[in-house]
C-alpha cells in the first residue's frame, strides 16, 4: 500500500466527510421538531403532573385492581388457566362476528385500493405520460400539455391520502349511515392514493428498453403499461400491496369505533357498558389478528422475494 | 407439439396470485353482505352529499353559528390557529418522546448490537448469555406496541384514567416506539457492513465498531423513516381530536355534527395544505440526501 503524505491524507479524509451519506435540513427539521414539543409544555397544554397525579394513580389502581378483572374472576385473578378459559369464551361468543367483519373490511378495502391504483397508476408516471413515450430525445423530455398528466394525477393522489382513513369513514357516514361502505371505501380511498404513488413510482423506475421496443412497434401508452411495465413490476408492486394490507386491517379494527361492525365497535361498546374486561378482551383480539396479518404478510413478501418476482 | 387449449389459457404464478386477490375481495364483499347496489345513497344521503360538496366552494372563514360569531371569545382564525398548533406539538413531543425508546429497543433487538458481521460477540457480549432471552423479550415487546392502535391505547388510557393532552401524547408515543424500533433495528442489520469490518481490523472496541462503524451508514435512513413517522404522528394526532383532545379533528367533528360543512371544508383546505406542505419538504430532504 502507498503512504500519502499526512496533509494529503487530511485532505482525503475531509473529502470523504463532505462526501458522507447525511440528510441535509435535517437539522433544520429536528430544531422545529423539538421547538414545537416544547412549546406544547412551555404552554402549560402539555403537563407531566397530569401523568403522576395522586388522583389519577388512585384511578388507575382501582382500573387495574377492579374495573379490568372480569367479574367471574376476581377471586382467582392469578390463575392462567382460568384467565385463558375466560378469553376463549369471550372471542368464541355470539360477538366474535366484529373479528370476522374486521378481517372483511380490511381485506375488502385493500382489494379496492388496490384496484383503483392499478387504474391511476399509469396516469400517473411521467416516463409514459409524454408525447412520445420512451422515444424522445432527453432534451424535449417532459415538454409539452403531456406533462400536467401526471401532476394532476400526483396531485389527486395527495388528496386521497391526505385525509386520514378514520375522517374519510367519519365523513362518509353522513352519506351512508347504514353498513360497512364507509369503512371500505375510507380505507380504500386513502390506501388507493398511497398505493397509486408508489406504484407509478415504481414504473418511472422500471427498465425502459422493454417499453421502448413495444413503443417503437408502435404500441400505445396503454398496452406499453400492461405488456411491458406491468409485467415487470409486478412483484414489487405485490410487496406494496402486502404492506398495505397490515396497515389495512390495523385501520379496520379501530375505524369500527365510529359505530360500524368491526372490533373497534365492540371495544367502545364494551366501555360504554362499563365492562373494562371485555374491552381489554377485545384490544388484544384486535392485536393477535393485527399480528398475525403481519406474520402473513410477511411469509407472502419473502415468498414473493424468493421467487424472484421482484 | 400439440399444446392444448387449457393450457396455453392456464395463468401462471402471477395471474394465480391476481385471481386468489380477486377471490379474497369477493368473499369479503360476501361476509360483509355489501353489494354496489348499497352504494346509491338513500334517505337524504344524496342531499346532503351534495350540500357537503357544494360548501367546498365557500369554506368558511369565521364562525357560521350566528349566535358564536357575535359572541365567541376568540376569532375563527384564531380557533382554527390554536387547534393545528396543537395537532402539530403533541404529534412533536410524541416523536420526540418515541425516539428514546425507539433508539434503545431498536439496538436491544438488532443482530448487530450482539455480535458483528463475523459472527464474533459484539458491544452485548458481556451478556452474551442473556443475548436469546433479551432479543426475543424485546421483540415480543415491540410487536405488543406496535400491534395496539394508537386510537386504542387513547381509549384504553381514557378507560384507565382519563384521556389528557399529555396521556393522548403517551398514547401515540407508545405505538410509534414500537414502529421506530423495528424498522430501526432493521435498518442497522442492513447497513452495510465494510466500515464496522476496517474498524475491526484496526482493533477498535465493540462498542467503537457498532457506534462508528455501523450507526453512521444506517443513520440517513433511520432520519428518514423517523422524519416519515412524524407525518403519520401528525395525521393521528388530527384524528385524536374525536377522543376529545383540542386538535383539527375535535374542530371536524364538531362542526360536521352542527351541519356546518362550510366549516369542515376550510379545515379540510387547512389539512391538504399541511400534508402537501409535509410531502414536499420531505421529498426534498430525501432528493437532497446524497449518497457517497
Amino acid at each position: 500500500m502507498t503512504r500519502l503524505p499526512a496533509d494529503l491524507r487530511l485532505d482525503r479524509i475531509r473529502c470523504l466527510r463532505r462526501e458522507r451519506p447525511r440528510l441535509r435540513g435535517a437539522g433544520w427539521t429536528a430544531a422545529g421538531v423539538v421547538l414545537l414539543a416544547l412549546s406544547g409544555f412551555a404552554s402549560g397544554e402539555l403537563r407531566f403532573g397530569d401523568l403522576l397525579s395522586e388522583r389519577r394513580g388512585a384511578l388507575l389502581r382501582d382500573f387495574l385492581r377492579n374495573e379490568a378483572l372480569p367479574p367471574e374472576l376476581r377471586g382467582e385473578a392469578f390463575h392462567v388457566l382460568a384467565w385463558l378459559r375466560w378469553l376463549a369464551g369471550v372471542w368464541t361468543g355470539p360477538e366474535a362476528g366484529g373479528a370476522i367483519a374486521s378481517l372483511a373490511i380490511g381485506v375488502l378495502a385493500v382489494v379496492l385500493a388496490g384496484a383503483a391504483a392499478v387504474l391511476l397508476m399509469p396516469a400517473a408516471t411521467r416516463t409514459l405520460m409524454t408525447r412520445d413515450p420512451f422515444l424522445e430525445p432527453p432534451e424535449s423530455a417532459g415538454r409539452g400539455a403531456w406533462r400536467a398528466v401526471p401532476r394532476v394525477a400526483r396531485l389527486f393522489c395527495v388528496l386521497l391520502r391526505a385525509i386520514p382513513e378514520y375522517i374519510w369513514a367519519f365523513l362518509l357516514l353522513g352519506i351512508f349511515p347504514h353498513g360497512a361502505w364507509p369503512a371500505v371505501l375510507a380505507l380504500a380511498l386513502h390506501n388507493g392514493g398511497i398505493l397509486a404513488r408508489l406504484g407509478a413510482d415504481t414504473l418511472e423506475n422500471a427498465d425502459p428498453r422493454p417499453p421502448r421496443s413495444l413503443r417503437m412497434l408502435g404500441a400505445g401508452r396503454g398496452s406499453i403499461a400492461l405488456a411491458a411495465l406491468g409485467p415487470q413490476c409486478f412483484g414489487r408492486l405485490l410487496l406494496y400491496f402486502f404492506y398495505r394490507f397490515e396497515t389495512c386491517l390495523r385501520e379496520a379494527t379501530v375505524i369500527g369505533m365510529l359505530g360500524i361492525l368491526s372490533l373497534g365497535h365492540l371495544v367502545v361498546e364494551a366501555r360504554a357498558r362499563d365492562r373494562q374486561d371485555l374491552m381489554i378482551a377485545w384490544i388484544l383480539l384486535g392485536s393477535l389478528l393485527v399480528l398475525a396479518a403481519d406474520l402473513v404478510s410477511h411469509l407472502v413478501r419473502r415468498a414473493v422475494r424468493r421467487q424472484g418476482l421482484s | 407439439m400439440r399444446v392444448s387449449r387449457w393450457r396455453a389459457a392456464r395463468p401462471g404464478p402471477a395471474g394465480w396470485t391476481l385471481l386468489g386477490i380477486l377471490a379474497a375481495g369477493l368473499l369479503a364483499a360476501a361476509a360483509l353482505g355489501l353489494g354496489p347496489r348499497d352504494l346509491l345513497p338513500r334517505e337524504g344521503g344524496g342531499a346532503t352529499a351534495l350540500r357537503f360538496f357544494r360548501a367546498a366552494l365557500e369554506p368558511a372563514l369565521d364562525y357560521e353559528d350566528p349566535v358564536l360569531r357575535e359572541r365567541a371569545s376568540q376569532p375563527y382564525v384564531l380557533t382554527l390557529l390554536l387547534a393545528l398548533w396543537r395537532t402539530l406539538a403533541f404529534a412533536c413531543a410524541a416523536i420526540l418522546a418515541s425516539l428514546w425508546g425507539g433508539f434503545g429497543l431498536g439496538f436491544l433487538a438488532s443482530s448487530s448490537w450482539w455480535e458483528d458481521e463475523a459472527g464474533d460477540p459484539g458491544t452485548g457480549r458481556l451478556f452474551r448469555g442473556l443475548r436469546p432471552a433479551v432479543q426475543a423479550g424485546v421483540r415480543l415487546l415491540i410487536g405488543l406496541l406496535r400491534s395496539v392502535h394508537e386510537l386504542l391505547w387513547a381509549v384504553l388510557f381514557s378507560a384507565a384514567f382519563g384521556l389528557q393532552p399529555i396521556t393522548a401524547v403517551l398514547a401515540l408515543a407508545l405505538p410509534y416506539t414500537g414502529n421506530l424500533a423495528k424498522i430501526w433495528s432493521e435498518m442497522l442489520d442492513e447497513a452495510p457492513a465494510g466500515p464496522a469490518r476496517a474498524l475491526r481490523q484496526l482493533g477498535a472496541r465493540p462498542l467503537q465498531v457498532f457506534l462508528f462503524g455501523r450507526l453512521p451508514r444506517a443513520l440517513p435512513d433511520m432520519a428518514a423513516y423517523g422524519f416519515y413517522q412524524l407525518e403519520c404522528a401528525i395525521r393521528s394526532s388530527m384524528v385524536l381530536g374525536f377522543f376529545g383532545v383540542g386538535t383539527l379533528g375535535l374542530l371536524l367533528r364538531q362542526s360536521f355534527l352542527e351541519v356546518h360543512f362550510r366549516e369542515v371544508w376550510t379545515v379540510l383546505y387547512l389539512v391538504f395544505a399541511l400534508v402537501l406542505l409535509m410531502e414536499t419538504w420531505s421529498g426534498r430532504l430525501r432528493r437532497r440526501w446524497r449518497l457517497a
